[in-house]
């Protein structure tokens, strides 16, 4: 009996093997399956599990420097819904939130601290589930929400940027783009929004580029002098125009002659003539050298996502292009944030700081999880140059073209702009600082095709500094 | 003092521990504590338990790991089921219980098996007719058209019908197996046996067919037809049977696929399951996106989706465990069903009675190939197949059909033990 069943024992223990085989290549398709694939199945986009738990999450809030609620999460019926008080205020800087039309601003940037996902036990699977978080971290702004809804406000109807920041920081107090839009009708309004000619998506402070016109002369002149191609007592004649040979004219708005002028004097005028003939002293290697030093050749990075500014190709400029580079036009375009960072300059003794919009990030319970503090991003000039320019600023408001935005209270530095563009009228610009001796916020304000910014943007300007520093 | 039994209520107890731990986890972690849930576990424990001290007392030699590893199954299950569907929790202990009592009943009535030898053609008969109800009077309940329904009472015949099926194989073939061996007629190229000899394989191969086509139950048609072209082969050790076995099926499903295009549906989501991942194919892809959500160490209890997956309490709840308890939970599952699969075929290969050894073997393969099945159907490793997860599943069927089979295999792994004394 026992010969007899020898052979069917062989054969059963050949079937075990390849049975067994069999389970354990599933053992191993299914260590793939959950350990290499795992990624791309995990965040498929048509896996509907990182929707769903983002309704069951409450995120966590963005809030301005005084604690104020700019975003964050109420339960409602089907999960959380997240609300912004402050709407269109801070819609460029807070960003939204859509299922449909995905994350913008501080909620895409630090989308990974509001949910809470940063979290190193996350990786861990169930373990992390036992210290279950009731909500994402909180986000808090550098920005002053009274300081934005004025901003908001001063814009009225125009459209334009302003950006106000601490120039001794770099913390962003105020940073308003018009038009805007609610984000918490993102969703109904959509269509209405994304397809505006006026761009309501754009936040202009960050995305816009403009030609600076005359506000860029504050850099020129400190290049001239530290480039030593004139000094403070040296006067030029100004008799209205500036021929630039071979057949280029450059002329003062009106073709006002401003006659024998000195540097100080030309900035407060905002004296076409001077600038244009600095430019042409200075050179093409030496303008691109300044602007390479007030840092428009290296990109921002960070939270604030700016576009780079576009600066012509200096080598390869003509007389007639270089001298329109010095009063601000031609084919550079800067940011609305690049030119509060220039008064900055100034106003903190040539060190321009790193600008930047989140002060910290703390848990529900307020303990600090990251903390974000000053940060020197270049030298630009010495103090005493910075000094220089500042004083000339301030004649800028209290003699020149920006004595609109003159003040008996408090000593404001400032320089006007009024920006050709192909785009209509002029671009009314102010930059500037205040209190003079001792700032504690710098400004720059851009409002499109309004007009002069020695009448339209100068008196917006003083009326937030005047806010800011009451 | 029986050794044997002493390790086995250790290994019980372990897995006992596991069922509580599972309990409890999901009792806490859906925030309300349900003491009648502990306490119908706690019971169950206890009965396994019970059953130790009755195999001890009547004096049983088998395997001590059969029983404890079907416990950390069915603990898994429960867990997993309390997850799920909380109000089918129950139901399923109730089943375990019922189940627990079959075992046992199995085990005492498997003493006598050499017996049931003489009756393999009333097996034939009882095994056939039950397939054949679930043909004729197949009510379609969750996709699947295999319930039968005697009155109140459902149940699927499919899980029945292959211990009865094991049955009649293990005792046609040990009778005739020098025939299947030896006795061999030329066809051509091919060597076959008298067509007498496989007439069974023949038999069941239509049967497959017929529940392939009729009840689109794929899983139970490739899992009869496996069986049958397995046992054949460790009879008679002919490869030429597994090739000529496996060629018939392919051109059945040849046939099948261009006539019934249910069939190519399944066939087509398999190969390409991303081109209708919201149609056809929705819920393989809705388990293939559990299982790599849950990773390497899963989602942790009641913090999946798996109930996005439909059907998930039965046919893929194995990706459930895939999700919430990761591969760490889901390989743990495959490792358990290998160490069963393996004491399975022990019990087979040291019993000197041929009949028991093809029982054992018969049954230790339809487990392999079920398990097989499944979890390849639901990882998209095969074409998905609508069968039940031995021990996991839910559903009295298929519980107390698996707690009947792992009797048989009980009682058959003690003539190794008695060799041993």
């Amino acid at each position: 009996m026992k010969n007899n069943i020898t052979p069917i024992v062989n054969n059963i223990r050949k079937v075990a093997f390849t049975l067994l085989s069999l389970l354990v290549i599933l053992f191993i398709y299914l260590s793939y399956l959950q350990v290499i694939q795992s990624g791309f199945l995990a965040s498929h986009p048509m896996n509907r599990r990182n929707s769903e738990s983002s309704h069951l999450v409450q995120y966590g809030m963005i809030v301005d420097k005084n604690g104020e609620k700019l975003a964050y999460s109420e339960k409602e019926e089907n999960g959380f819904a997240r609300k912004y008080p402050y709407g269109a205020i801070t819609a460029h800087l807070v960003g939204y939130d859509s299922p449909t039309y995905g994350k913008t601003g501080i909620e895409s940037t630090f989308n990974s601290y509001l949910t809470g996902m940063n979290n190193e036990l996350n990786h861990l699977g169930p373990i992390h589930r036992l210290w279950p978080r009731e909500s994402g971290d909180t986000i808090t702004l550098t920005l002053d929400s009274k300081l934005q809804e004025a901003a908001y406000k001063a814009l009225g109807e125009h459209r334009g940027a302003i950006v106000a920041m601490n120039p001794r920081t770099g913390a962003i107090l105020a940073m308003v783009s018009k038009p805007s839009f609610n984000p918490s009708t993102l969703e109904k309004k959509w269509e209405n929004i994304s397809t505006n000619e006026n761009s309501p998506l754009l936040n202009r402070a960050v995305q816009g580029l403009y030609p600076p016109g005359s506000i860029i002369k504050v850099m020129i002149a400190d290049a001239a002098l530290s480039e030593k191609v004139t000094d403070l007592k040296k006067t030029i004649n100004c008799e209205g125009t500036l021929k630039v040979p071979p057949d280029y004219v450059l002329g003062e708005s009106g073709l006002k002659a401003h006659g024998k002028i000195d540097l100080e004097e030309a900035l407060a005028v905002s004296c076409n003539v001077t600038f244009g003939t600095l430019a042409l002293e200075l050179g093409g290697r030496k303008m691109a050298k300044t602007f390479e030093r007030f840092g428009f050749e290296d990109a921002l990075r960070g939270e604030l996502q700016e576009v780079p500014s576009q600066l012509p190709n200096f080598s390869s400029l003509g007389n007639g292009d270089l001298a329109q580079a010095g009063i601000g036009q031609g084919s550079l375009l800067v940011t609305p944030l690049r030119m509060a960072m220039l008064a900055s300059a100034f106003a903190n003794q040539g060190i321009m700081m790193k600008p930047y919009l989140v002060q910290k990030i703390t848990d529900v319970a307020g303990n600090p999880i990251k903390e974000f503090s000053a940060e020197e991003w270049r030298v630009v000039t010495s103090p005493k140059l910075a000094d220089a320019i500042s004083n000339m600023m301030v004649s800028v408001v209290n003699n020149g073209t920006g004595s609109a935005a003159y003040s008996s209270q408090v000593a404001i530095a400032g320089k006007t702009g009024t920006a050709e563009n192909p785009h209509g009228d002029s671009h009314a610009w102010f930059i500037g600082f205040a209190p003079a001796d001792n700032p504690e916020i710098a400004i720059a304000v851009i409002i499109e095709n309004a007009g002069s910014g020695g009448s339209i943007a100068a008196p917006i300007a003083r009326g937030i500094l005047l806010k800011a520093l009451h | 003092m029986n050794i044997i039994r002493h390790h086995e209520r250790k290994l019980l107890l372990i897995a006992g521990v596991v069922m509580l731990n599972g309990i409890v986890a999901v009792n806490i972690a859906q925030g309300n504590f349900d003491y009648g849930m502990i306490g119908v576990t706690c019971g169950l424990i206890a009965s396994f338990i019970i059953v130790n001290g009755i195999l001890t007392k009547a004096g049983y030699v088998g395997d001590p790991f059969l029983l404890p590893l079907a416990t950390l199954l069915t603990g898994i299950s429960l867990t997993v089921i309390l997850r799920l569907k909380p109000n089918l929790f129950f139901v399923q202990a109730m089943w375990i219980g019922i189940g627990l009592l079959s075992f046992l009943l199995s085990t005492f009535l498997s003493r006598r098996l050499e017996e049931i030898a003489k009756f393999k053609y009333i097996c034939a008969f009882i095994g056939v007719g039950l397939l054949l109800s679930a043909i004729l009077f197949g009510v379609d309940i969750g996709g699947n058209k295999n319930w039968v329904m005697i009155g109140p009472l459902r149940f699927q015949p499919s899980e029945f019908a292959k211990m009865f099926i094991v049955l009649f194989f293990a005792g046609y073939l040990s009778e005739r197996r020098d025939l299947l061996t030896l006795a061999t007629r030329h066809y051509g190229p091919f060597v076959l046996p008298h067509p007498r000899f496989i007439a069974p394989l023949i038999t069941i191969w239509g049967l497959g067919m017929m529940m392939f086509v009729l009840q689109r139950d794929m899983g139970a048609a490739l899992l009869y037809f496996g069986l049958a072209i397995v046992m054949t082969y460790m009879v008679s050790g002919r490869l030429s049977y597994v090739v000529m076995g496996v060629l018939l099926f392919l051109l059945g499903s040849f046939i099948c696929y261009t006539f019934y295009p249910h069939i190519q549906t399944r066939v087509d989501i398999w190969l390409n399951p991303w081109s209708d991942p919201n149609g056809r194919a929705y819920q393989i892809v809705q388990s293939l996106f559990a299982l790599g959500s849950g990773g390497i160490l899963g989602s942790g209890l009641a913090y999946g989706y798996p109930n996005m997956i439909p059907e998930v309490h039965t046919d893929f709840i194995f990706s459930a465990i895939g999700e919430e308890m990761g591969f760490v939970g889901a390989g743990a599952v495959i490792l358990v069903y290998i160490l069963m699969v393996y004491r399975a075929f022990r019990a087979a290969l040291v019993t000197n009675l041929s009949f028991s050894m093809l029982v054992a073997a018969g049954l230790a393969t339809s487990m392999a190939l079920q398990i097989f099945l499944i979890i390849g159907g639901v990882t998209k490793f095969f074409p998905l197949t609508g069968i039940t997860l031995p021990f996991i599943s839910y559903g009295g069927s298929s519980i107390v059909a698996n707690f009947i089979l792992l009797g048989m295999l009980f009682t058959i792994s003690e003539v190794r033990a008695a060799d041993e004394k």
